[in-house]
């Protein structure tokens, strides 16, 4: 390094606040670790899957901030301050299984698994935020995700299965306040 | 400004610059060993494929304000956008829909939401063969940059000329790109394409990136013709000898057929193993004249 980057001290040591499925937490790692890693290797949390490691598959899917991101992009520095949404998180906060899960479940959403994580996360974060959406965006959202055992029949039917349940919850949830 | 302690390969430091000229004055004392670090989608392909090797510090430019969103000068339109805009924050603005609606559906062909989330359009353009890169140059793009000194503006359309070849730019921080709305003459209607063709919908380069953007009067006569091409390796650019024999010519059979053949003649796409040159000029000449037919009937 030049004489004049001298002027610029490097922090001792780093240390990433983030919230995790809710709970704060303070990542004590390289900040270019790959998210993916930090949680199945740090934390132990093996629901994000590994696979292409490049972007390509989905599998690996968390939400940071609401958003969809794939983990094995994201570097821990990414996730400063942030809020980080794991499928372990999604289940969690549904006391049990979450309706997108049980969709996937009853409408054979799914058939060696490995790509499921990644496909509830990125439906979870579209119908967080548009609870209605059309096929066409249906498929946007979840062009990321590749799986290669359903021929994405049942995906597609678990996705309407849940819009429909959500439907129906809010609308109960509605007569009753 | 901070940094990690780690410094070593697979374990860079990250430095966390506040401002432009922070990022600058770490980039110009790092040389070669410092990376600025956008999204880091693109980077990090680059190093799982072995295009290059992690460097030993990136310059994370996600804590300069300045750099972040769109904004708007009113009066002329011209609409700015930070180099750390997100590709996603380009797909669902309204804004950039009305305004630059090639815009839009450049983002929405990119890679998938998630990446686009992360992925930003200064990493995308500075890629040199990005796929929004055809659309943005509908809209006589200019690129602004901290370069140490007060700053330096220039067309997209002149940087791309030299940015394979000449790789000064690396040393810059690209700030914004800005962007001007056509503006639509009275008595006219404008027709915009944008295609990206390739082998499957997402996650393979592209044969043919075109934008496309026409006015046609009320006598069926073309004018403010914007024509850019690209896709794959092919640097994109604008085909201006094609723009200027369509201006004031009639959407009829004649210019179409003559127009197929000037882009087989001047259009000059890079091939490669899987898509010849020839098979990229006919995609490109099929995808302008199936344009022109639309808008002309
Ligand atoms: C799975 C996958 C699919 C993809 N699909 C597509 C696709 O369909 N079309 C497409 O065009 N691209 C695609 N990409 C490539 C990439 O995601 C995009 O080009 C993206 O926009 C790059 O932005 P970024 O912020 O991640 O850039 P980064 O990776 O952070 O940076 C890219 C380059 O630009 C430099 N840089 C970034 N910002 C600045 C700045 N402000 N000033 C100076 N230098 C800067 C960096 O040093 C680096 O050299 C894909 C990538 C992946 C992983
Ligand atoms: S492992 Fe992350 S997208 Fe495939
Ligand atoms: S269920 Fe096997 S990859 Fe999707």
């Amino acid at each position: 390094m030049k004489d004049s980057a001298k002027s610029v001290t490097p922090l001792a040591a780093s240390s990433i606040p983030c919230t995790i499925n809710g709970h704060e937490a303070s990542l004590n790692v390289p900040p270019a670790k790959r998210l993916l890693h930090v949680l199945r290797d740090d934390l132990a949390m093996t629901g994000a899957k590994r696979s292409c490691e490049i972007g390509r598959c989905g599998a690996c899917m968390v939400m940071v901030d609401g958003v969809p991101v794939n983990s094995c992009l994201t570097m821990a520095y990414q996730c400063s301050g942030k809020s980080i949404t794991t499928i372990e998180g999604v289940s969690a906060q549904a006391g049990g299984i979450d309706p997108i899960q049980r969709a996937f479940l009853e409408e054979g959403g799914f058939q060696c698994g490995y790509c499921t994580p990644g496909m509830i996360i990125s439906v979870k974060a579209l119908l967080d935020h548009n609870p209605d959406p059309t096929s066409l965006e249906i498929e946007e959202a979840l062009s990321g995700n590749i799986c290669r055992c359903t021929g994405y029949g049942g995906i597609k039917r678990a996705v309407q299965k849940a819009i429909e349940w959500r439907k129906e919850a809010y609308e109960s949830e509605s007569i009753r306040d | 400004m901070a940094a990690n302690a780690q410094g070593v390969a697979e374990a860079p430091f990250v430095w966390h610059p506040a401002t432009a000229e922070e990022a600058w004055q770490l980039k110009a004392t790092l040389g070669a060993e410092g990376v600025f670090t956008a999204g880091g989608t693109l980077l990090r392909t680059q190093w799982e494929s072995g295009l290059a090797a992690m460097p030993n510090h990136l310059i994370d430019i996600g804590a300069i304000q300045e750099l972040h969103g769109p904004r708007t000068d009113s009066e002329i339109g011209t609409v700015c956008f930070g180099a750390m805009t997100t590709l996603s924050e380009i797909r669902t603005s309204p804004l950039v829909n009305a305004s630059f609606p090639l815009l839009t559906e450049a983002a929405r062909s990119i890679a998938a939401p998630s990446i686009r989330n992360l992925a930003t359009i200064g990493g995308n353009v500075l890629s040199i063969v990005g796929d929004s890169i055809p659309a943005l140059l509908v809209y006589d793009p200019v690129l602004h940059w901290h370069d140490g000194s007060s700053g330096l503006e220039e067309s997209l359309s002149e940087w791309l000329s030299t940015a394979a070849v000449h790789p000064v730019w690396k040393e810059r921080l690209l700030l914004s790109v800005a962007l001007t709305p056509p503006t639509l003459n009275s008595n006219t209607k404008r027709f915009v394409a944008y295609h990206k063709v390739g082998r499957r919908d997402a996650f393979t380069p592209s044969v043919v990136t075109a934008a496309f953007s026409i006015q046609l009067d009320s006598d069926n006569r073309l004018g403010d013709v914007r024509l850019a091409l690209g896709g794959g390796q092919t640097i994109p650019h604008r085909l201006e000898t094609v723009e200027q024999f369509l201006t004031g010519k009639p959407a009829d059979k004649k210019t179409i057929t003559e127009v197929y053949s000037m882009i087989l003649e001047h259009y000059e796409p890079k091939g490669d193993a899987f898509v010849p040159v020839s098979y990229r000029k006919k995609a490109a000449a099929n995808l302008i004249a199936s344009e022109l037919w639309k808008a002309a009937k």
